[in-house]
């Protein structure tokens, strides 16, 4: 059998599919060539360009070096081994096999369907850049290579899953993040091996000390520029193919209150919304678990007024207050969970049925009262004022609610206490999950909960211990 | 190292206050009245002289109390001095705790509360008390400014309704209401054996010392601060009026329009009083662990714990009988614990530092 079948039939023994294609081709002096792609992946019409117009001139007796220089694309390497090929096929890339020769070209004209980049629907800025993350890694760190031109910007790429082969490039700013960290990341993923990453969730949970905690210890970052500021901070950034979250460790609680805004408005707006952003915090995970304790166990805590109308809307309520909330809450979890899912079109739709007649009906026949509803709607509300911690806060506040409802203010308290004492001891890669606030660290307090002047965070994150500890630094003339 | 002076700091200042946020004013103004500021500073300053006195001793060690003790009397003396110290630590946690439980049902309960209420607590202690050095630290450093804010609030509360007139004259009751006083509230005094737990797990810097006992000042003159509140507020009806945390605040005057808004106060300051009191319990934990030579913290943890939720279960009744009990006689242990053992660990041989702390 010649070369060129014989090396088709042992790529297509392994890549048995039928959208891997093979092209067969032949000059226009009579020389073999044969492209091997998987269909989809490809930029057909840079493959015609680049590859075959180029080859059809070849002569039949040129050789393999000679060959390698007809190649026009900007992206080429050679291969010997079978399996080698294998890999660049499925990564997206066009295996070239001559006739004749054991080597052959993988030329890179990787194309994948990528949507347009478009601002990210959960971190949106009035003021700043729209840009977001894509499903293309290439893409996303273009946005970040735009970003950082430093030459001290580092990026490791590996491939993580059995069958996905994903890659995912850690990235770094030499000098700036913690010593071994990026290595420390890097072997880390490594050790998990699993079938396919189809998502960074994934890989944030391969970096998790603890994977059942119910905080989060991975930072994520929709859009490239706080995904940069992170990293020039002194944080390892992981960009996975396929996902539009990127994910930046070490991590601390006090980064989600903190909204990419905040540092294209002035500082007074932004502590007063940092601040606003954790009392509505408060509020949502707390509210609905005081309200009950408040009505089961110390009424003292409602005003008199206040709770004469409470008074008035539960009379004649079957249900027990604790009851009434949780079937308030439930109803509002259902509803929140139908409408992500559910066709944009039926999910307005829904929303108007669920707001307004469900809750209006259930109202009158008197199983629930309006204050419960005003109260969940409200959590609800302010939770919303953290996003990226929404899948904690809900869960927190339903713990609260269950405690709250069969033991009262004391059971809150004893939680909320747990909660303190758990989290202090929380680490995200050394760093601790509750600073700069326990362990205190007075010069990163400048911007937590407060929002300095950016002349006063002149140094990095002292958490971190980077060598390059100074990030703004003023010349006096 | 486990815990930085700062936590320490923060540990002394406002644990030692909110300590003594419950009983203690009542305790005090039953034994002296009008006068119940006086036995208060009196163990505050002995208590103040004490940790003064290690706080210079740390600076003059790196090794930690039982390293000292361990050097000078072999590693069985060690043990059976931290054996000693283990049951201190209960046995000055248990009225502490019993405090609190009345205080949680009489405070945050309108309804009748059932034991239950109060048994997650023990399910609290058993986790914080087998945590570390640096979970303590931590902790304080949440706690701390907590502390200030509510406490703050609570003053601001209750400021304008006290009669500071009630306090004169000064030193007109008995001295011997005066030593009785300071008897009786001795049991609260554990903070320079926390001190002792602490030394040689803090680095020592130039001027250490003098935070440490300014911290302990502080934390002493915000409790007498707030007896003097309490007792301007109430007046010869403030022996009878127990919790003083809570009443402190209850004649405010915004509380008829907004409703009792220093509840939330208190609910958000009762996690302060909760690790203030486990302090006592976790320092018995580790100081039992080392008696018995093990690392199994969890383990004693849950032991001890166990049978402090038994023993509230069972003798919950007879809370009268106990609060005699330990407030005729605790001193006794207190002059061993908090006053003589740690004057006397200047007796210990100890290894000078070897790089000169700063």
């Amino acid at each position: 059998m010649a070369t060129l079948e014989k090396n088709i039939k042992a790529v297509k023994d392994v890549l048995k599919s039928e959208d891997v294609l093979v092209f067969e081709f032949t000059s226009k002096e009579g020389k073999k060539f044969a492209a091997i792609y998987a269909d989809g992946l490809i930029n057909k019409e840079l493959l015609g360009e680049l590859v075959i117009k180029p080859l059809s001139e070849c002569k039949k007796d040129a050789e393999y070096e000679q060959i390698k220089k007809m190649i026009a694309s900007p992206e080429f390497k050679d291969g010997e081994k079978i399996k080698d090929a294998i890999k660049e096929i499925s990564a997206g890339n066009v295996a070239v096999f001559i006739d004749g020769e054991k080597s052959f070209m993988i030329a890179g004209l990787k194309s994948p369907p990528v949507r347009a980049v478009a601002e990210p629907p959960t971190q949106v800025a009035v003021h700043g850049p729209r840009e977001g993350f894509i499903e293309d890694i290439k893409i996303n760190m273009g946005l970040i290579r735009k970003r950082i031109k430093s030459p001290d910007f580092m990026v490791k790429t590996i491939t993580v899953g059995k069958k996905s082969e994903t890659a995912v490039a850690i990235v770094y700013i030499e000098g700036t993040c913690p010593k071994g960290l990026p290595e420390k990341i890097e072997k880390q993923i490594k050790n998990n091996e699993i079938d396919i990453v189809a998502d960074s969730s994934y890989i944030s949970n391969f970096m998790t000390r603890h994977p059942r905690s119910l905080f989060k210890q991975c930072g994520i970052a929709e859009k490239p520029d706080v995904f940069c500021a992170k990293v020039c901070e002194g944080r390892v950034g992981i960009v996975v193919d396929g996902s539009p979250i990127c994910l930046t460790v070490p991590y601390m609680l006090v980064e989600d209150f903190q909204s990419v805004e905040d540092y294209y408005i002035t500082s007074y707006r932004a502590t007063a919304l940092r601040i606003l952003r954790v009392l509505a915090l408060m509020v949502g995970i707390f509210l609905p678990a005081l309200y009950i304790t408040a009505q089961l166990f110390k009424i003292q805590i409602i005003p008199f007024k206040l709770l004469m109308n409470i008074s008035s809307s539960v009379a004649g309520l079957a249900l027990t207050p604790s009851v009434e909330m949780f079937l308030t809450l439930f109803v509002l979890e259902v509803l929140n969970e139908a409408s992500i899912r559910m066709p944009k079109y039926v999910g307005l739709a829904l929303s108007v049925v669920g707001a307004l007649v469900l809750g209006d009906t259930a109202v009158k026949a008197g199983i629930i009262s309006t204050p419960a509803i005003i109260i969940i709607a409200f959590s609800a509300i302010c939770l919303y004022t953290v996003p990226s911690n929404i899948e904690t806060t809900t869960m927190l506040r339903w713990m609260f609610l269950i405690v709250a409802g069969s033991l009262g203010p004391f059971s809150m308290v004893i939680l909320g206490a747990y909660i303190i004492c758990y989290l202090v001891n929380e680490q995200s890669y050394g760093v601790p999950l509750l600073a700069p606030f326990a362990p205190l660290v007075k010069s990163d307090l400048y911007d937590s909960l407060v929002k300095a002047n950016m002349f006063a965070l002149e140094k990095r994150p002292g958490v971190f211990n980077s060598d390059d500890k100074v990030r703004l630094k003023k010349n006096e003339d | 190292m486990k815990i930085n002076t700062r936590q320490v700091c923060f540990i002394l200042f406002a644990y030692t206050a909110a300590s003594r946020l419950l009983m203690y004013p009542s305790v005090l103004s039953a034994a002296c009245r009008r006068d119940l500021l006086f036995p208060a500073l009196v163990n505050f300053v002995i208590s103040t002289l004490v940790i003064l006195s290690l706080a210079i001793l740390s600076s003059r060690t790196d090794k930690t109390f039982y390293g000292l003790l361990r050097d000078s009397m072999g590693k069985v003396g060690a043990r059976v001095v931290f054996g000693f110290f283990a049951v201190y630590f209960l046995l000055a946690a248990f009225m502490p705790i019993f405090e609190h439980e009345q205080y949680i049902h009489a405070i945050f309960y309108d309804t009748t509360s059932t034991r239950v209420v109060f048994l997650p607590f023990f399910i609290f202690t058993a986790y914080a008390a087998c945590k570390s050095f640096t979970n303590i630290g931590r902790c304080a450093d949440i706690c701390a400014p907590i502390f200030a804010v509510c406490m703050t609030l609570i003053f601001l509360m209750g400021v304008g309704e006290a009669k500071f007139v009630t306090l004169l004259p000064m030193l007109k009751e008995p001295p011997a209401d005066i030593i009785k006083g300071v008897g009786d509230t001795a049991l609260w005094f554990t903070e320079p054996c926390w001190l002792l737990m602490f030394m040689g797990h803090f680095k020592y810097r130039k001027g250490d010392a003098a935070k440490i006992t300014l911290s302990y000042a502080a934390g002493a003159l915000t409790v007498l601060f707030f007896l003097a509140i309490f007792q301007g507020i109430y007046g010869g009806i403030a022996s009878s009026r127990t919790f003083a945390i809570a009443r402190t605040s209850l004649f405010f005057s915004a509380i008829e329009s907004i409703g009792r808004i220093d509840l939330l106060i208190l609910f958000v300051l009762e996690v302060v009083l909760l690790f203030s009191l486990v302090l006592n319990i976790q320092l018995g934990v580790h100081t039992a662990a080392k008696c018995i030579g093990t690392d199994r913290l969890a383990v004693v943890s849950l032991v001890i714990n166990a049978l402090f939720a038994l023993t509230v279960l069972i003798f919950d009744k007879y809370y009268g009988a106990i609060y005699e009990l330990f407030t005729g006689w605790f001193w006794i242990p207190s002059i061993i614990f908090v006053l003589a053992i740690p004057l006397l660990a200047w007796t210990l041989k100890r290894r000078k530092n070897e790089k000169k702390a700063g």
